[in-house]
């Protein structure tokens, strides 16, 4: 099935200067996860999404992004 | 300690019950072999416990889930295959191959104890992850 998610991870780490490694130790899973969210190969379940928003301090819809 | 030292060390441990239990292979001793395999599945469970660094996420689980089910179905397949072969080939033989038959039998169960197995398991994580029949 086509990844039709998208996200801005990237951007919220950048904007807060936050490495790969500090995010994942922040949300509870490796880095090798946060990389392959960031590419676009691997989509979170909604909890991580959850987490992951909640560790940048933003909505879940500001960070992942479902295309039609 | 971080995910890529635990790799190393992981490594250093299969190494160390591969070659234990290839010396104990060349001296036909069993006790050795045990003894390999018993001091690093225990090595490990202490680095595990040591660690603070996350060894297992939800993608690894998924990568797992997904390559025991191919695991799984190439198996199955591959012994289902081979049982109809060797029973066939076994009666079909002159004169007939009782021992390839066996195997062939043999085979044949191991693949039916599989997939009891698998329909047992499902029907136990389905229970635990939300199947009902209520509305």
């Amino acid at each position: 099935m086509e990844n039709r998610t998208t996200n801005k991870i990237k951007v919220f780490r950048a904007m807060r200067d936050m490495t790969q490694e500090e995010l994942a130790d922040k949300v509870g899973v490796t880095r090798q996860t946060i990389l392959a969210i960031e590419k676009n190969k691997y989509v979170p379940s909604l909890e991580l999404a959850f987490r992951i928003a909640r560790a940048f301090g933003e909505r879940i819809e500001n960070v992942f992004q479902y295309r039609k | 300690m971080s995910y890529v030292q635990f790799k190393r060390i992981k490594v250093l441990i299969a190494s160390f019950v591969s070659a234990t239990v290839a010396i104990a292979v060349v001296y036909n001793n069993i006790i050795l072999a045990l003894a390999g395999v018993f001091i690093g599945i225990l090595f490990l469970f202490l680095v595990r416990k040591t660690t603070k660094t996350v060894l297992v996420d939800e993608r690894i689980e998924n990568i797992s889930g997904k390559a025991a089910r191919l695991s799984y179905a190439i198996l199955t397949i591959t012994l289902a295959v081979l049982s109809l072969l060797f029973i066939t080939i076994g009666r079909k033989a002159v004169p007939p191959q009782a021992q390839l038959e066996t195997l062939g039998i043999t085979f044949s169960y191991i693949t039916l104890l599989s997939l009891a197995l698998y329909s047992l398991s499902y029907k136990y994580l389905s229970k635990r992850y939300g199947e009902s029949d209520d509305e």
